[in-house]
C-alpha cells in the first residue's frame, strides 16, 4: 500500500544519524570464534536454568538454558562443540550472570525444532516461546509474553524507525530480507489475532519504504526523522494518533509494538524451525575502518567482531554496546554478544567527549525537548537534594523513558539521566 | 588499551555549552554598546569598561578568597559575569561618576550572584539588581544626570552633551503629544536622552535577531513582553493608540525585553510558564509606568523574578499520555450527569 505520512510527536531532538557508515554494507555472516560465552540472562526477567554441564557435547541449535518462569526465555547454542566451563561474568550494564563457555569444534552439527503442524495463533505463540525470542530492539522482553496482552488489542505496530544513530541492522534486514520480515510480521499479527498491521519507517530510509509499499496488507507510515521515534509510546502516537495513557502499557491503547529483527526471528523460528541463536548487528563508529552489518552467533566476543571490522583504537574515546543514545559504555571490549545487542560502536574523541558538568542555568532546553513532557531539571534538582518524592511530583520522573534527549541538549553538560535513574531506583526501593 | 570514557547514556552530546551561549549573548550586546559609544562618546566607553572590569574582577577575587586555584577559575569562567557587567554598563547614564559602575558591579556580582551560589543560583537578575542598586544608592546623579547624544558635536571634535529629562519621563508626565521627538529618532536613538545601551533600538533589535537566529532565546518572548506593555499603555491611556509606538520605543523596555527578561536563570523554564511570566511582566510594567511616572522596566523585572519559583513549581506541561484539559472537563460533565441521573432515580 502507498505509504502515508505519520504524525509528528511534539519535542524530541534531531541528531546527525551517521548511518552512512554502514547503511550500504550487505549483511555478512561473521566468522565464528573458537570459544563462545553464552549468557544465561539475555532478556528481562529471570535468568535461565542451565541444562548442560562442563564436558557435555552440544550441537548447534541445542537448548542449553531453559526458561525459568513466565517472563524468561530459552537460550540455544549457536555452535556444536564441548562445554568447557560455566562462569560468572558481568554484562555491559554491570549485572552479573552465568555464562556457558563452549569450545567450537567447527562441525556445526545441528538440530532443529520440530516442524509445526499448523499455523494457529496458539501454535505460533508456543513456537515463539520455545525458540526463545525476545524483543530485539534492546529491551529484551520475551515476545511471547508481549503477544498475550491482558486488554484487547486491534493493531500491530512494527518498529522500523531505528532512530538511534549509527545503527543500520534493521534497515539492512528490511531491504535484504523483505519477504522474510513481512512473513514474520504476518505470523506475529496472526498470533495476536489482529488484521490491522502498521509498519512505521523513518523518512531517512526511502528504499525500505519503497520495498514495503508492495505488500497490500500492510499500512506503511513514513515517519519524520526525529529521536526518539522508536520509543513505543511515540511510535504508536505517530502511527495511529493514540496516546498511551500515563503509567499504562501500549496494550491499553490497543497496540502491540514489535521490532523488525524480532519479526525476522519469528519467521526463522516458524518457517525454518530455527531457534534464536544468532542475530544481525552493526559494528560501526569512527574507529572502525570497515563498518559492517554482521550475522553474529550469541556469545561471540566483542573484541573478535571489532578486530574483524578492522578496528583501530588510536583515537578511541568510547566503546558502546547498542546505540549512542541508549546503549551502555564498556570499560573494555571483553563482553559477549547477546540477543539484545543491536550494535557495537567504537567512537572517537570528536563524538564522545567528556566535559565536567557545570551548574544548571535553567535554560529549559531539557524540558523543551523531553518527548514525555517532563521537567528533567526539576528531577535533577530534587534528586541532588535527596528529595525523591518531590522529583516524582514536580518532575514526573516515573514517566521517563530514558531516551537521553535532555542530557544530549544540556549546555551545562549535567548528567540528567544519571539523576533520573538514581531517583527511579530510590523510589522503587520504598 | 587506551583510555575510554565510561558514562551514563547518552554518549554523544549536543554542541551547545553554557560558555558558548554566554559568548553569543556578549556578541549580541555589542551593536548596542558600539552605538552607545558613538552617541555618548568616550565617557560611555569608560562606564562600560569599568562595569565589565568590576564584574569579572569581583567574580575572580571572590573565587580566590574561596581558595580556588587560579587556573581552575579561568577554565571554569563562563562569561556570565561579563554579560552582567555589559548589561549593567548599558543601563547606566554616561554622565555617572567613575565609582558608580564599579560599586554597582561589585554589589551585583558579590551580593546578588556569588553569595547565592554563583552561576545559575541567583534568584534575581544581577544586572537589573545592580541598576536598581545604583538608582537608589546614587539617586542624585542617576536621576538628574541624563546625557543627550549630540552626534554633530562628537563629529566636530567637541564632546558637548546636554542634559535633560528622558522622552519617556516627558511622555509619562505630560502625555504623548508633548514628547517633541519623532518616532524615527526614538527608534535610532538620535537626540534621545537616556542610558548608554538603551537609546538605539535598532542596535538592540539587531542583537535580538542574532540571539533568535542562534536559538539562544525564542522570538516570542520579547515580542510578547513588548507587545503587552504597548497594548496595556494604550488601554490605560483611554485607548489612545498614539501611545503604542512611543511607549515601546522609549525607555529601557527594548533592552529589558530582549536581554534582561530573557535571562535563563531568572525566567521560568517551561514554555507555558514563560507565557504567563512575559504577559504578567508586560502588564506590571505598563501599570507601574502609568502610576509612578518613572522608568520602571528594571523594577518590574525584579518584581517578576521573585515569582519565577512559584511559576516553575505550579505551571507544568501536560505529561505525554495524561488527559488533556478538554478530557478532564468532559469527564467532569459526564460524572455530573450520571450523578444527576442517579439523584433523579432516587427521587423517582
Amino acid at each position: 500500500m502507498k505509504a502515508i505520512k505519520g504524525k509528528r510527536f511534539r519535542r524530541g531532538i534531531h541528531i546527525a544519524d551517521k548511518k552512512q557508515y554502514a547503511a550500504d554494507a550487505y549483511i555478512e555472516v561473521a566468522p565464528v570464534p573458537q570459544i563462545l560465552s553464552i549468557s544465561m540472562s539475555q532478556h528481562i526477567g529471570k535468568p535461565c536454568q542451565i541444562l548442560v554441564q562442563v564436558g557435555d557435547e552440544v550441537k548447534q541449535g541445542q537448548l542449553i538454558g531453559k526458561a525459568d518462569g513466565f517472563v524468561s526465555a530459552n537460550v540455544y547454542s549457536g555452535v556444536s562443540g564441548k562445554v568447557i566451563g560455566i562462569e560468572k561474568r558481568a554484562n555491559p550494564r554491570g549485572m552479573v550472570s552465568d555464562y556457558v563457555v563452549i569450545e567450537n569444534d567447527g562441525q556445526y552439527d545441528s538440530v532443529c525444532l520440530e516442524p509445526l503442524a499448523d499455523r494457529e495463533p496458539n501454535t505460533i505463540k508456543e513456537r515463539i516461546r520455545e525458540a526463545g525470542i525476545v524483543g530485539m530492539g534492546g529491551a529484551g522482553f520475551p515476545t511471547a509474553v508481549k503477544l498475550s496482552p491482558s486488554t484487547p488489542v486491534d493493531t500491530l505496530v512494527i518498529n522500523g524507525a531505528e532512530c538511534e544513530p549509527y545503527l543500520t541492522c534493521d534497515y539492512r534486514l528490511m531491504i535484504e530480507k523483505t519477504d522474510e520480515v513481512v512473513s514474520g510480521i504476518r505470523l506475529l499479527a496472526k498470533a495476536l489475532g489482529v488484521d490491522n498491521i502498521i509498519v512505521g519507517i523513518e523518512a531517512n530510509k526511502p528504499k525500505a519504504i519503497e520495498l514495503f509499499e508492495k505488500y497490500d496488507d500492510l499500512t506503511i507510515v513514513t515517519l519524520k526523522k526525529a529521536y526518539p521515534m522508536g520509543s513505543e509510546k511515540h511510535l504508536i502516537y505517530c502511527c495511529t494518533g493514540r496516546e498511551v495513557p500515563v503509567g499504562k502499557l501500549p496494550a491499553d491503547a490497543g497496540c502491540v509494538v514489535q521490532n523488525i529483527a524480532t519479526a525476522y526471528a519469528v519467521y526463522e523460528a516458524v518457517e525454518l524451525n530455527k531457534p534464536l541463536y544468532e542475530r544481525v548487528l552493526t559494528v560501526s563508529g569512527e574507529c572502525v575502518k570497515e563498518p559492517k552489518n554482521l550475522l553474529v552467533k550469541f556469545g561471540t566476543s566483542f573484541q573478535y567482531l571489532l578486530d574483524y571490522c578492522k578496528y583501530d583504537n588510536t583515537n578511541l574515546a568510547a566503546l558502546i554496546a547498542g546505540g549512542p543514545m541508549m546503549g551502555s559504555t564498556m570499560i573494555s571490549s571483553d563482553y559477549y554478544t547477546r540477543k539484545t545487542d543491536s550494535g557495537i560502536l567504537a567512537l572517537d574523541d570528536t563524538q564522545a567527549d567528556f566535559i565536567a558538568p557545570s551548574p544548571c542555568i535553567s535554560c529549559g532546553r531539557c524540558a523543551s525537548v523531553c518527548p514525555m513532557h517532563l521537567l528533567p531539571m526539576s528531577i535533577d534538582f530534587y534528586t541532588q537534594a535527596g528529595d525523591y518524592q518531590s522529583a516524582a511530583k514536580y518532575g514526573g520522573v516515573l514517566n521517563c523513558i530514558e531516551c537521553g534527549c535532555c542530557a544530549y541538549v544540556c549546555p551545562a553538560r549535567r548528567s540528567l539521566l544519571q539523576s533520573i535513574t538514581l531517583c527511579k531506583s530510590q523510589l522503587r526501593k520504598k | 588499551m587506551n583510555k575510554v570514557y565510561v558514562s551514563d547514556s547518552p554518549h554523544v552530546r549536543g554542541a551547545r555549552t553554557t560558555k558558548g551561549i554566554m559568548i553569543d549573548v556578549c556578541i549580541a550586546l555589542l551593536p548596542a554598546c558600539i552605538m552607545g559609544c558613538v552617541y555618548f562618546g568616550f565617557k560611555a566607553l569608560l562606564v562600560l569598561v569599568l562595569s565589565c572590569v568590576g564584574a569579572v574582577g569581583s567574580e575572580i577575587v571572590y573565587n580566590l578568597i574561596l581558595r580556588k586555584n587560579i587556573k581552575e577559575i579561568l577554565r571554569n569562567f563562563d562569561f556570565t559575569s561579563l554579560v552582567s557587567g555589559m548589561l549593567l554598563g548599558m543601563c547606566l547614564s554616561s554622565n555617572v561618576p567613575w565609582y558608580v559602575p564599579i560599586i554597582s558591579s561589585i554589589f551585583m556580582i558579590i551580593v546578588v550572584k556569588m553569595l547565592f551560589g554563583g552561576t545559575g543560583k541567583n534568584i534575581v537578575n544581577p544586572a537589573i539588581t545592580g541598576r536598581v542598586f545604583a538608582f537608589i544608592a546614587f539617586q542624585s546623579v542617576m536621576i538628574s544626570g541624563w546625557a543627550t547624544p549630540n552626534i554633530g558635536a562628537i563629529l566636530s571634535g567637541g564632546s558637548e552633551v546636554t542634559s535633560g529629562a528622558t522622552p519617556l519621563t516627558i511622555m509619562l508626565s505630560d502625555g504623548v503629544d508633548n514628547m517633541g521627538i519623532s518616532l524615527l529618532d526614538l527608534f535610532l536613538g538620535t537626540g534621545v536622552t537616556g542610558c548608554i545601551g538603551e537609546t538605539c533600538k535598532l542596535a538592540l533589535i539587531v542583537g535580538g535577531i542574532y540571539l533568535v537566529c542562534r536559538k539562544v532565546i525564542g522570538w516570542q518572548w520579547p515580542v510578547i513582553y513588548v507587545g503587552v506593555t504597548g497594548l496595556m499603555s494604550v488601554a490605560l491611556n483611554g485607548f489612545n493608540f498614539g501611545y503604542f509606538l512611543p511607549s515601546i520605543l522609549s525607555g529601557g523596555l527594548m533592552l529589558g525585553a530582549i536581554f534582561m527578561a530573557t535571562d535563563y536563570v531568572t525566567s521560568p523554564f517551561t514554555d507555558k510558564g514563560r507565557y504567563v511570566y512575559y504577559i504578567a511582566l508586560g502588564i506590571v510594567t505598563a501599570l507601574l509606568r502609568k502610576y509612578t511616572r518613572i522608568e520602571v522596566v528594571s523594577f518590574a523585572i525584579l518584581l517578576m523574578n521573585l515569582f519565577v519559583p512559584l511559576i516553575n513549581a505550579h505551571i507544568r506541561p501536560r505529561i505525554f499520555g495524561a488527559p488533556t484539559l478538554l478530557d478532564k472537563i468532559k469527564d467532569k460533565i459526564a460524572k455530573m450527569k450520571s450523578k444527576k441521573q442517579a439523584d433523579k432515580e432516587v427521587q423517582g
